[in-house]
C-alpha cells in the first residue's frame, strides 16, 4: 500500500486521495460496463458491521451479495456444490478485502483462479496486488462504506437503465457500448 | 470450459488472452469483461506480489512523515500549558481549539514582527490575554476564570501578566514548600521571577 499513501501523521497513515479519485473512476467505469453487458456482480464483505448494508445495496441494484462465511469451494468447486452449468459471477466487488481475522479474503485468490476480475476497497492494512481494480480508501467507518455502496449502486443502476434504453431503441440487438 | 487456475502467474487478462490465442478457449466463450479490460486497463497490472515472510534487516520506511512548522509551536504550547480544560466540540466543524487559536495568533505575530521564538511566545500569550483568554500554566492552581474583554482593557496588561506569572510560580512553590509570599502587584514588580 506504500505507493498509495500520502504520508504518515503521528502514526496514522494518510491515503493519497488524488490517486484514489483516479482509481475510483476506473473501477466504477469497469463496473458500469460489466453491468451494461448484463454481467453478474457479486458484492463481498466479511465485515459484520456492514453486512446488512451490503446486502441491501445488492438487492437494490438487482445484483448479488455474499457477506457470510465463504466456503472453500464456492467458486472453485461450484459445479459440485451448486449443480452443473452454474453461471459464476463476472465481477466481484469487495467492500472490505479482509476477513474477520485480518487476513486477505479467500475470494480474492479464488476469483483470480477462476479468471474473474475483482474491484475492491483496499485500506492501508490490505494487500492490493491481486485485485484487478483496487480503490485505496477507508473501509472501516460507516460513512465511508455508505459512500462506496451508494456509488456502486448508482453506477450499476445507471448502466442497467442505459442498457434497457438502448435495447428499446435498437430492438433486441446488442449494441456495442460507446467508449467514454 | 477451459480455464487456468494459476493466480500467481501473470494477470487474469494475460491468462485469458493466452488461452484464446492458443485456441483452448473459443472466441464464443470469451468472458464479458475481456473487451472492457482491453479498453480500460487498470493503472497497475494485478500481478501477484509475494509478501515478505522474513524481516532480516529493517527496511527504510518509504512513507513520509507529515509535520508542519506550526507543530513546534503546538509542542511548546502543550508543554507549558498542558492539555486544555475546555472540551473539543467536534460536532461543530468551525470549532477552533485553544491551541489552534494560539498557533494562529503566533503565525500572525510572526508575520508582523521579527522577534525570536521565546519573545514571540510570550507576546502571543499576552495577545490572547487581551482577548480575554487566560492561559493557566500546567500544574498551577485554578485562578480567576475568563474575564470580560472590557474589564481586561481597564487593567494594566503588564501588571496582570507579572502577577499571573508569579502567582503560578508561587503556587508551584507552595506545592513543594510551605512559604507563602505576598502577591500584591507592587511587590511582584520588584521580585518577579523571570520566566523562560
Amino acid at each position: 500500500m506504500e505507493p498509495y499513501l500520502y504520508g504518515c501523521r503521528l502514526d496514522q497513515d494518510i491515503i493519497d486521495l488524488d490517486q484514489t479519485v483516479e482509481h475510483l473512476q476506473l473501477a466504477l467505469n469497469f463496473t458500469a460496463h460489466i453491468a451494461y453487458r448484463g454481467g453478474i456482480i457479486l458484492f463481498v464483505s466479511r465485515r459484520r458491521q456492514f453486512g446488512h448494508l451490503v446486502e441491501s445495496t445488492a438487492m437494490k441494484c438487482g445484483e448479488y451479495a455474499h457477506t457470510r462465511y465463504w466456503q472453500g469451494g464456492l467458486l472453485t468447486n461450484a459445479p459440485v456444490q451448486y449443480g452443473p452449468n452454474v453461471r459464476l459471477p463476472d465481477l466481484l466487488i469487495f467492500l472490505s478485502t479482509l476477513n474477520n481475522v485480518f487476513q486477505q479474503h479467500v475470494g480474492i485468490r479464488d476469483a483470480a483462479k477462476m479468471n474473474i476480475p475483482t474491484v475492491g476497497v483496499v485500506d492501508s492494512n490490505c494487500n492490493p496486488s491481486l485485485i484487478t481494480y483496487p480503490i485505496p480508501g477507508n473501509d472501516d467507518t460507516p460513512v465511508s462504506v455508505e459512500l462506496y455502496c451508494r456509488l456502486f449502486q448508482m453506477t450499476i443502476r445507471r448502466a442497467k437503465d442505459k442498457r434497457r434504453q438502448m435495447e428499446l431503441l435498437h430492438g433486441l440487438s446488442k449494441p456495442t457500448p460507446e467508449s467514454s | 470450459m477451459a480455464g487456468s487456475r494459476l493466480e500467481k502467474f501473470g494477470t487474469v487478462f494475460t491468462r485469458v488472452r493466452d488461452l484464446m490465442r492458443s485456441g483452448v478457449m473459443q472466441s464464443n466463450e470469451k468472458p464479458i469483461w475481456y473487451d472492457v479490460y482491453k479498453a480500460f486497463p487498470p493503472k497497475r497490472d494485478p500481478l501477484y506480489v509475494k509478501p515478505y515472510t522474513r524481516v532480516i534487516v529493517k527496511r527504510p520506511d518509504l512513507v513520509p512523515e507529515i509535520f508542519y512548522k506550526e507543530d513546534k509551536v503546538r509542542a511548546k504550547f502543550y508543554e507549558k500549558y498542558g492539555p486544555s480544560p475546555r472540551v473539543f466540540e467536534l460536532i461543530k466543524s468551525s470549532h477552533v481549539s485553544l491551541s489552534q487559536k494560539f498557533v494562529d495568533k503566533y503565525t500572525e505575530l510572526q508575520s508582523q514582527s521579527e522577534l525570536d521564538e521565546t519573545a514571540l511566545f510570550n507576546e502571543t500569550a499576552k495577545a490572547l490575554l487581551k482577548q480575554g483568554i487566560l492561559l493557566r500554566r500546567r500544574g498551577a492552581q485554578p485562578t480567576v476564570s475568563a474575564v470580560s474583554a472590557d474589564a481586561v482593557e481597564k487593567l494594566n496588561i503588564e501588571d496582570v501578566w507579572t502577577e499571573q506569572q508569579s502567582a503560578s510560580a508561587d503556587s508551584a512553590e507552595t506545592q513543594h514548600g510551605d512559604t507563602q509570599t505576598d502577591t500584591s502587584p507592587s511587590v511582584d514588580l520588584n521580585t518577579s521571577k523571570t520566566t523562560e
